[in-house]
């Protein structure tokens, strides 16, 4: 072995000589490839150009082939985390694994792994590991969510059918990243057993996602975890991953929530415990943006309407950004509230500590830059009898309220009666909208206009609420600082209700509202000094709908145009003055005016709709009527697009005219685009240029100064401006090189270009367009442009969910919100492409309900197939066929065509094989459908001319028959006719012509197609409302076969369709008659013969019986026993003679056989002896005729 | 289903209603319509309208009481293909157009309405300024190609009408964001007199006027004269001016006046017809934006239902109806503009306020588009 091993002495090479030279001059020319091109051009040259053409379409359709149409990169900048769903069969480890990985990126400890668990894993990076049981609802609805997918086979076992169906699904709504993890791998005690099974394993993972992707093997168990070099190595993986976005994950708003929280009214509860609960679902938002009051879809629950939507404060936010390789022990958050962990939790109007005796001293480090807020709310521990005492009612808006005395702790604080008033209205009316101080501003701008009485004392008075709310707040955080330094008890899972005083916390304080206030102030204060816009809003408010005031109106924004217009004027005066300061003012009125028109389109923004519905709440009591106010239009006024004008220029003055003066390219232009600059710098660019034929030389203007004064400078020989003219000139020179160089650029780096390439810059421009128009528009605003962006920590609100889902809530089950786009809320006909899953051992029949998940959704419904006939007709199939795709139709919400689904029979329990019964796509909504089936209609000629028939009995009444006049009939022989006209006798006979003449035997059909209506059923699957524990047993509306076996009704076949034995009646042949005259004719032998049939031998002829007598009998058994033993003896001697004879037989053959050899061997000597005789003779005469000659 | 629609009162902004309801699925309730009038209910052109609706949707419901005061909507699905309907002479075929016009690319099957009655009148902006600016406007947001026209086969004045247009405008799945903030600078003014069964006369004194007010500004204008004969001219007699701006980059401001309809107010003269539509422009052209103000709201649509981008318009001052539409487009798509006012300096000639309107689109996607 060694000596093997031993490297065989290496050949020595030459390093000179001619062998080495000429080696090292074809190393050198190796060394350039095109080399070879050169030296034999000819075996480079081109044979065929076809072939040529060829390949060069190939490499470009290759080229092409990569391409993906671009798509605008819409992802945010703080991305939510990324969702890891840890799937696999039971028993196969993935709660060990979820534990072990949040061990190595948190440090910490997780018992029960329940619901989603948000880990910061990296500086940019965050995790949200989910388990997925092995329920196929939960299956479903993770795969639609995951970002990755961590799948656990346990390769002791090999893969189970859950595993593939997860992939199914996964392939159907698109295809997540997906990363296959084997466990159990320490039960293989042959090493050669385990390459083999991690071998097979790979390759049949890789034919199932794609060739190549990655399969994780974690070796063994150490103390009931994985080895931390695999888990961190895992962790790597996941951390520096990058996924593909999903269409359909992109193109809506979801959330998986991580926590819930009961909001009903506890009495309510107590009295009623069945009624619809109002709950509230927080999670970090994904996909795009959610729009408030949206619609989503929460899979196992239902369709709902969003009440309320918040983003809170991030719980488990990135580190800030800072320059450092690792994350520090206080960074490495973990958030699973369902899990119990987590710590301090924030709600809108609430703060819920759960603090775990151990943890206690960690939290508080953890939650360090939020600890402020939260110990300036720890002051007010308000009881839920207190918070009900507070509640007051207030009969009219803006009145006194009524309520228990000295309930008031909070607003204790406040002295002025006017404040309180005005602090119970709010708290009255929105208790709930605490961490946006500048709406609630807002709603009381919005109730001042509403009152439209006095504006002045509104304004004051919202004034002077704002001044006394800030005094308030310093008052509040003061007190609270003091409490705390004094120590609050901390309490476990403690709910900390806020007064609306500590909810005005300025830290979210919206710069704009404010800028609202002020700029209100500045309305009292100023009056004309603002836009039209501005002016218009004031007006607005004290507008009384009637129209005699319009005219009024109309003037008053005349007098305020004017005034505008000689501000103007002035401006132009003063123009010089202060330019900075101008722009200053320029950009506050901007400012100004921006919110101005908003609230004058939209209202005052949030608060408008709450306001109106308290007021609804109010009429339950007391109506309020008052006239429509607030209202810009008539309700019933004509509705036209025309702008008509409230002011009308007045355009034969000259100085109108002059102020669109440069809206036409004959006015005057901006210093950028004039003419006249702009051909002054093609001047000088262009401007040396030497005539060839005369060959003058034509020097720009500017050059020929430069050049003149510089023999003017070198006269007076001032060399400092000799120097500075240098400089400008070397600028001018660059700038010059420049230009050219970019006109260069454009002229030819632009057919270079693709089509590809522009439209990937176009996406990439829009891109950033997107995340720089409201980069610096705070929050609070940003989501009333765009709506709630992916990656916020948010809180919806949603009413009426049935109360199952809140009693029977297992935290092992995924809750997701699907948000749902424009129309996806409705129902519809569906049509879709459907084949039946390759591994689903039967086919489908038709009207069998079927559960499909689609889109969000999972529901049952009835199909019905089809197929499209060649002439484009949709017709109705009894089931689906076995190897290809066909048409399916179904009843159920609208998603947009090109969303994949799968179907599913049943999604009760786990069954052995393989449960997804078929997958497809949508290719078309529609209202209405257009499948028919095949109707033949059979009718009987009753009376039967030339080619003219009467037939009946295929319609019933002449009605019937006119509709179908003209249609083409057919007999099952094969003859074609036409219906011509009805018949008054009987009811439903017509006239038809055919293309022959018909027999009475004949069947007439027609035959035509019969709309066929899809059942309307939709059946959302809630399997998140059943019992914890069953959870897995939906079941819905039964198939008809499913039924029957549980009824035990049979089915009563059609009699016709039995099979019995064939009776045949026995053939009977009639006797061939020959007409006489021929049989004269024929020949004798071909004649008929005569013969009769030979009778029965009459009685006379008949021998009589021999009867014995006794003795003859006697003698006659004695020959026979004689003869019997005869017979034996001679039978025996036969025998043995013809055993002898074989002897002697075997004998003869025998010595026959030695004969034959004996001969044999003779005659071979003979021969040879002949043979050698032969050749001696030949030889000798040889030898003789040599001797001779 | 958790859809439960949403409530109007009044007939205003009937259009606009049922409009953003047909392309949101949301259902629409509409009370107390002219309840308080002598002549309670839908008026005749309204119930042509809902009518068209009717036709060009698929499974729609449209409930009226018995009165015609309340009105309940439940959209289907926008069907298109060729319809012919014959609109009420109440109102000129562009009452009709404008809302068909927001609807027309998110069809089934490509659109191809033949339309009758009037074609010009003094309420409604007429086929030619549609054809003008409304049909380059969408141009913009990527519903071009082959079929997109707008047609006048016959012209019909009102009152009498007899007018027919063909539209036909292509599907598309998605729309384009756009960006127009720039508002260049006018390059050329083009226009259309037309007259039916007055003295073809008219229209050239129409131009002559009106040239005689534009040429001050520039010296580009061309406007068409156009008078129909015989059968292609409707019913009644009338004469009018169309006049359209051109910018450089492309976007087209319009004015347009009609002469008043037989037998209703004063006849107006041509020549006065000609320097008031000029006026008009100018007033127009002062107003400035990129979109004029006829066509804002269809603008505002499209952006709104644009690709999850970023959308930039810059218009004039914002109209009645527009604000109201930017009102429905928050109930029904919960979108809301960014709106900044942009003023001019103190220095430029450069007409008044601008509003700078900005919006993320919804992401939405023609759902009625079949996929093969």
């Amino acid at each position: 072995m060694e000596e093997k091993v031993q490297k065989q002495r290496k050949h020595q090479q030459k390093h000179s000589g001619p062998k080495a030279q000429k080696k090292k001059l074809r190393k050198q020319a190796g060394a350039a490839d095109g080399d070879e091109r050169k030296r034999n051009p000819k075996a480079f040259a081109v044979q065929s150009a076809v072939r040529m053409a060829k390949t060069f379409h190939r490499a470009q359709d290759i080229k092409a082939k990569k391409h993906h149409i671009p798509v605008v990169d819409r992802t945010p900048l703080e991305p939510p985390p990324v969702v890891i769903v840890v799937m696999g069969p039971p028993k196969v480890g993935k709660s060990t694994l979820i534990r072990c990985l949040i061990k190595n990126f948190t440090r910490q400890k997780l018992g029960d792994i329940c619901g989603p668990v948000t880990i910061v894993s990296g500086k940019k990076r965050r995790l949200t590991f989910m388990e997925c049981n092995n329920d196929i609802n939960t299956m479903i609805d993770l795969a639609k969510v995951a970002d990755l997918v961590l799948m656990l086979i346990d390769a002791s076992f090999g893969f189970e059918m859950e595993t593939f169906e997860f992939l199914n699904i996964c392939q159907v709504h698109g295809f997540p990243r997906i990363m296959g993890v084997l466990t159990h791998l320490d039960s293989f005690k042959n090493n050669k057993t385990l390459r083999k099974t991690k071998k097979n394993l790979k390759h049949r993972f890789w034919t199932e996602v794609y060739q190549g992707a990655k399969l994780f093997y974690l070796s063994g168990m150490v103390y009931g975890e994985y080895q931390t070099q695999e888990v961190k190595n895992l962790g790597r993986f996941i951390s520096v991953m990058k996924f593909r976005p999903l269409v359909w994950q992109t193109s809506h708003p979801y959330v998986l929530v991580d926590r819930m929280e009961d909001l009903t009214d506890p009495e309510k509860i107590r009295t009623e415990p069945k009624c619809d609960r109002t709950v509230s679902l927080y999670g970090y938002l994904r996909g795009t943006h959610l729009k408030n009051k949206g619609q989503v879809h929460v899979p196992g629950v239902g369709d709902f309407e969003v009440s309320d939507v918040d983003f809170l404060p991030d719980p488990c936010p990135l580190p800030d950004a800072q320059k450092k390789r690792a994350l520090n022990e206080k960074e490495r958050l973990l958030y699973a509230p369902m899990a119990g962990v987590g710590g301090v939790v924030y709600d809108k109007d609430a703060v819920y500590i759960d603090l775990p005796a151990s943890h206690v001293h960690q939290q508080q480090e953890e939650m360090r830059p939020t600890t402020e807020l939260v110990q300036s709310l720890i002051d007010t521990h308000a009881t839920l009898d207190a918070k009900m005492a507070a509640s007051k009612v207030s009969l009219f808006s803006g009145s006194g309220t009524m309520g228990p005395e000295g309930a008031g702790e909070q607003s204790g604080g406040q002295d002025g009666l006017q404040e309180e008033s005005v602090w119970d209205s709010n708290t009255n009316r929105q208790r709930r909208r605490v961490l946006f101080p500048g709406d609630e501003d807002d709603g009381s701008a919005s109730s001042s206009e509403d009152e439209e009485e006095e504006e002045e004392e509104e304004s004051d008075h919202d004034e002077e609420s704002g001044k006394d709310l800030s005094a308030f707040l310093k008052e509040a955080r003061g007190q609270s600082e003091k409490t705390t330094a004094g120590g609050a008890p901390l309490r476990k899972r403690q709910r900390l209700e806020e007064t609306a005083a500590t909810a005005e916390v300025p830290a979210f304080a919206d710069s704009e509202d404010e800028l609202e206030v002020s700029e209100e102030e500045e309305d009292e204060g100023q009056g004309a000094g603002d836009s039209g816009n501005c002016s218009e809003e004031d007006e607005e408010t004290e507008d009384d709908d009637s129209e005699e005031e319009d005219a009024a109106e109309d003037e008053g924004k005349r007098a305020k145009e004017k005034e505008m217009n000689e501000e103007e004027e002035e401006g132009v005066l003063r123009w010089k003055d202060g330019l900075q300061q101008k722009a200053a003012e320029a950009f506050l009125r901007h400012q100004e005016a921006a919110p101005n028109l908003r609230k004058l389109v939209y209202g005052a923004v949030l608060e408008a709709d709450n306001s109106e519905e308290d007021e609804e709440e109010l009429g339950g009591l007391f109506r309020v009527s008052r006239p429509q106010k607030s209202r810009r239009v008539q309700a019933n006024a004509v509705d036209c697009s025309r702008f008509h004008p409230d002011t009308t220029h007045d355009w034969d003055l000259e100085e109108m005219l002059d102020t669109i003066r440069d809206c036409f390219v004959t006015g005057k232009w901006d210093d950028g685009q004039d003419a006249a600059t702009l051909l002054k710098q093609d001047e000088e660019l262009y401007g040396d240029f030497e005539d060839l034929e005369t060959g003058e030389v034509h020097k720009s203007q500017s050059g020929q100064e430069d050049v003149a004064e510089n023999t003017d400078s070198d006269e007076d020989g001032e060399e400092e401006v000799k120097v500075e003219e240098e400089v400008v000139q070397r600028n001018k020179r660059l700038e010059k090189k420049r230009r050219l160089k970019e006109r260069f650029d454009a002229e030819y780096d632009d057919g270079d270009a693709t089509y590809f390439d522009d439209l990937k810059e176009e996406m990439q421009k829009q891109a950033e367009l997107n995340r720089a128009e409201f980069e610096d528009v705070d929050d609070e605003t940003r989501v009333q442009y765009e709506g709630f962006r992916p990656g916020m920590y948010v809180r919806v609100e949603i009413s009426s969910v049935p109360c199952e889902f809140v009693t029977n809530f297992d935290p092992h089950y995924p809750i997701i919100l699907g948000g749902l786009v424009s129309s996806e809320g409705n129902i519809g006909y569906l049509q879709m492409r459907l084949k039946k899953h390759r591994w689903y051992d039967r086919i489908l029949k038709t009207r069998d309900p079927l559960i499909l998940s689609l889109g969000w959704r999972r529901f049952q419904t009835i199909p019905l197939y089809h197929i499209e006939d060649h002439n484009g007709r949709h017709r109705l199939l009894k089931y689906t066929p076995l190897h290809m795709h066909c048409g399916a139709s179904i009843w159920g919400p609208i998603t947009p065509q090109g969303t994949g689904f799968l179907a599913l029979q049943s999604v009760a329990g786990v069954k052995a094989n393989f449960r997804i019964a078929a997958t497809g796509v949508v290719l078309d909504l529609d209202k209405s459908v257009t499948i028919v089936k095949k109707l033949k209609l059979i009718g009987y000629p009753y009376k039967i001319f030339k080619n003219t028939s009467f037939v009946k009995g295929m319609f019933n009444t002449v009605l019937e028959v006119a509709k179908f006049e003209g249609a083409s009939v057919r007999t099952v022989s094969g003859v074609r006719g036409q219906i011509k006209k009805a018949l008054s006798t009987p009811p439903g006979a017509f006239r038809a012509t055919f293309e022959d003449r018909l027999l009475m035997s004949d069947i007439v059909f027609l035959r035509s197609w019969y709309p066929v209506s899809v059942p309307q059923l939709y059946n959302p699957i809630t399997s998140l409302l059943l019992p914890v524990g069953q959870k897995d047993g939906w079941s819905g509306m039964r198939t008809l076969g499913q039924l029957k076996l549980d009824l035990g009704i049979h089915n009563k076949p059609n009699q016709d369709s039995l099979y019995k034995p064939v009776v045949r009646a026995p053939r009977h042949f009639n006797p061939l008659h020959i007409p006489k005259e021929l049989q004269k004719a024929l020949p004798f032998k071909s004649k008929p013969k005569q013969q009769q049939a030979k009778g029965k031998t009459p009685r006379d002829l008949q021998r009589p019986k021999v009867i014995r007598e006794p003795h003859e009998r006697k003698v006659a058994a004695l020959l026979h026993a004689l003869r019997t033993v005869h017979n034996h003896k001679r039978k025996k001697a036969h025998s043995v003679q013809h055993a002898r004879h074989k002897e002697f037989l075997q004998q003869k053959e025998k010595d026959e056989e030695a004969k034959m050899k004996r001969q044999k061997e003779a005659r071979k000597r003979l021969y040879r002896v002949m043979g050698q005789t032969e050749q001696k003779k030949q030889r000798s005469s040889l030898k003789g005729e040599q001797k001779d000659s | 289903m958790a859809n439960q629609g949403l409530s109007y009162e009044g007939c205003n902004f009937l259009r606009q209603r049922l409009v953003l309801s047909t392309l949101s699925g949301k259902r629409v309730r509409i009370k107390n319509i002219r309840s308080k009038e002598d002549d309670p209910g839908l008026r005749d052109f309204e119930a042509s309208f809902i009518r068209l609706l009717d036709k060009v949707t698929n499974g729609s419901r449209i409930e009226i009481n018995q009165t015609g005061t309340v009105l309940s909507y439940q959209p289907g699905l926008l069907y298109g293909g060729s319809i012919e309907h014959d609109c009420n002479p109440q109102r000129s075929i562009g009452y009709y157009l404008e809302a068909l016009l927001m609807l027309a690319p998110f069809m089934k099957m490509a659109l191809k309405a033949t339309l009758r009655g009037v074609t010009n009148d003094p309420n409604d902006p007429t086929i030619d300024l549609l054809k003008t600016t409304a049909v380059p406007l969408m141009k913009r947001f990527g519903i071009d190609g082959e079929g997109f026209d707008l047609r006048v086969v016959k012209r019909g004045m009102a009152p009498g009408g007899g007018g027919e247009v063909v539209l036909s405008c292509p599907i598309r799945r998605t729309l384009k964001p756009v960006q127009l903030t720039e508002q260049a600078k006018i390059k050329r003014i083009r226009g259309v007199a037309y007259s039916v069964r007055v003295s073809p006369q008219m229209a050239n004194r129409i131009v002559e006027s009106t040239r005689a007010v534009l040429n001050q500004f520039i010296p580009d204008i061309y406007i068409y004269t156009d008078h129909m004969k015989g059968a292609n001219s409707g019913k009644s007699p009338g004469f009018g001016l169309t006049l359209v701006a051109e910018t450089q980059n492309g976007c087209f401001l319009g004015a347009e006046m009609s002469s008043t309809p037989q037998g209703q107010g004063d006849p107006i003269l041509p020549e006065d017809l000609g320097r008031n539509c000029a006026k008009l422009l100018l007033e127009e052209i002062y107003r400035g934006g990129c979109v004029d103000s006829s066509n804002q709201s269809l603008a505002l649509l499209l952006m709104t239902l644009g690709q999850q981008d970023v959308s930039k318009v810059l218009l004039g001052p914002l109209s009645a109806y527009t604000i109201e539409f930017l009102r429905h487009v928050r109930d029904f798509f919960q979108v809301m503009f960014k709106i900044e006012v942009q003023k001019p300096l103190e220095d430029e000639r450069k007409s008044g306020d601008k509003v700078l309107m900005t919006c993320v689109g919804v992401g939405y996607s023609n759902i009625n588009k079949t996929i093969k």
